[in-house]
């Protein structure tokens, strides 16, 4: 049969003959290598993203973990120092009322001393007094050329009779 | 410009002249006197210059540059597959990335269009894309054969001989009645006996694109005159623009009809 166009059913079919090698060639040799390279690729960047995100859970996880721990931390830190205090306060009552009572001890020492010294110091002054007084009287008979004894009992009695008029 | 330039310009455009002057001295001369007619008429139907495929028939030269074109596609495959694939890195190189962007084209083509069973379709595209466009390019070499009657002629696009043009618009149809069938079973074949116009548009829609840029080039080459700078434009431009342009049409056009027939039908509820 002559169809126009000169189509020609054998040189179609061996048309079909050529594109069916050039296509599963190309199939074969190009397309499914490339393709396969291209899986492998993305599964490879695929498990990269899937460990990274686990990674990354897990970091948050240690992260809420070491945060929970470090309240627990500040809390337990809390209440050393809260105990820490106390005792230092308690420490330091003691320690001014031993201060304090050795305060007074040594005042009080120092008050017997110094009572004792004012003690010593009157009889020593009254007995300096004395003896000046006694010397002065001395100095005064011997110089009234009297009897020293009549003149001190003249004195005597005229004190003991103005002591009597008041 | 420094003085080499110069020179160098100077030398083309002396070549340039005397290609011109040797073309409109010889172009007078030699060979069997065909007509434009005659030109234009053999370059559609090949009717007279036909070539012998080794001594067993004679053939139309498509066929001879559908078997070039295969064969230097298949090598350059294997040689890429052997040499180049093995050293692909996770960061591509540039060859690396273009073989990706074109599979990737293809393969993205068809799981866009036909999101179900996509994996046949995609390898059928890539080898229908690659063909088509390496076939079209393939003309711009120009290698000459010797016909039966003894005439040199060159090698054309193998999908401008409307053999080649109907094998891969019928094989498209029988894709996309494949996917049909995969995807609704015997309720398939109705569906795509429906687009039966598809097998006649899509063979005839290729052989009239690509005809007519061989038409074009026929035409500009008859005459001596407008065979010097027009060429870069209707050949090299034309068949570029046809090679990117029949590429998509076919296989976008595939991968839609597919994708539409391999569409699983929704039961109607009562």
């Amino acid at each position: 049969m002559n169809i126009p166009l000169n189509i020609d059913w054998q040189q179609i079919l061996l048309h079909l003959f050529n594109f069916a090698i050039l296509a599963g060639g190309l199939y074969i040799l190009l397309y499914r290598p490339v393709k396969n390279f291209m899986k492998k690729r993305e599964d490879y960047y695929n498990d990269m993203m899937q460990e990274a995100e686990n990674a990354k859970e897990e970091a948050g996880r240690l992260k809420e973990e070491y945060q929970e721990k470090l309240t627990q931390m500040d809390v337990e830190f809390e209440k050393k120092r809260t105990e820490a205090q106390k005792d230092l306060d308690r420490m330091r009552q003691e320690q001014l009322e031993e201060i304090k009572k050795e305060a007074e001890e040594l005042m009080e020492k120092a008050k017997a001393a110094s009572e004792q010294e004012h003690k010593k110091m009157l009889s020593k002054a009254s007995k300096e007094l004395t003896e000046m007084v006694v010397s002065a009287a001395e100095k005064i008979t011997l110089k009234s050329q009297g009897d020293p004894y009549e003149q001190f009992l003249d004195i005597a009695e005229r004190e003991r009779l103005d002591g009597k008029e008041k | 410009m420094g003085k080499k330039r110069w020179c160098y310009l100077l030398l083309w455009i002396c070549l340039i002249g005397v290609l011109l002057a040797a073309g409109i001295l010889v172009g007078a001369q030699g060979g069997s006197e065909e007509t434009i007619q005659e030109a234009m008429r053999d370059a559609v139907l090949h009717e007279s210059n036909q070539v012998s495929l080794f001594g067993v028939r004679l053939v139309n030269p498509g066929l001879i540059s559908a078997f070039i074109v295969t064969g230097v596609l298949l090598i350059a495959a294997a040689c890429i597959r052997i040499f180049v694939i093995p050293r692909f890195a996770y960061v591509p190189g540039k060859f690396q990335l273009v073989l990706e962007t074109v599979v990737s084209l293809f393969d993205g083509l068809a799981k866009s269009n036909s999101p179900w069973r996509n994996n046949f379709l995609g390898a059928y595209i890539f080898g229908a894309g690659a063909y088509i466009f390496c076939g079209t390019l393939f003309e711009l070499f120009g290698f000459q054969i010797i016909s039966d009657k003894g005439n040199s002629v060159a090698l054309p696009a193998p999908l401008s001989d409307i053999n080649a043009a109907i094998m891969l618009g019928v094989l498209s149809y029988f894709v996309i009645v494949s996917g049909a069938i995969a995807g609704n079973g015997l309720r398939g074949i109705g569906k795509a006996l429906k687009e039966i116009s598809l097998l006649i548009s899509m063979s005839f829609r290729m052989f009239g694109a690509l005809l007519s840029g061989l038409l074009v080039t026929e035409l500009v080459y008859y005459y001596v005159a407008l065979s010097f700078v027009l060429p870069v434009l209707v050949a090299v431009l034309f068949t570029l623009l046809h090679a990117v342009i029949q590429t998509y049409v076919l296989t976008m056009l595939t991968a839609l009809f597919y994708g539409e027939m391999s569409e699983p039908s929704h039961k109607k509820k009562k």
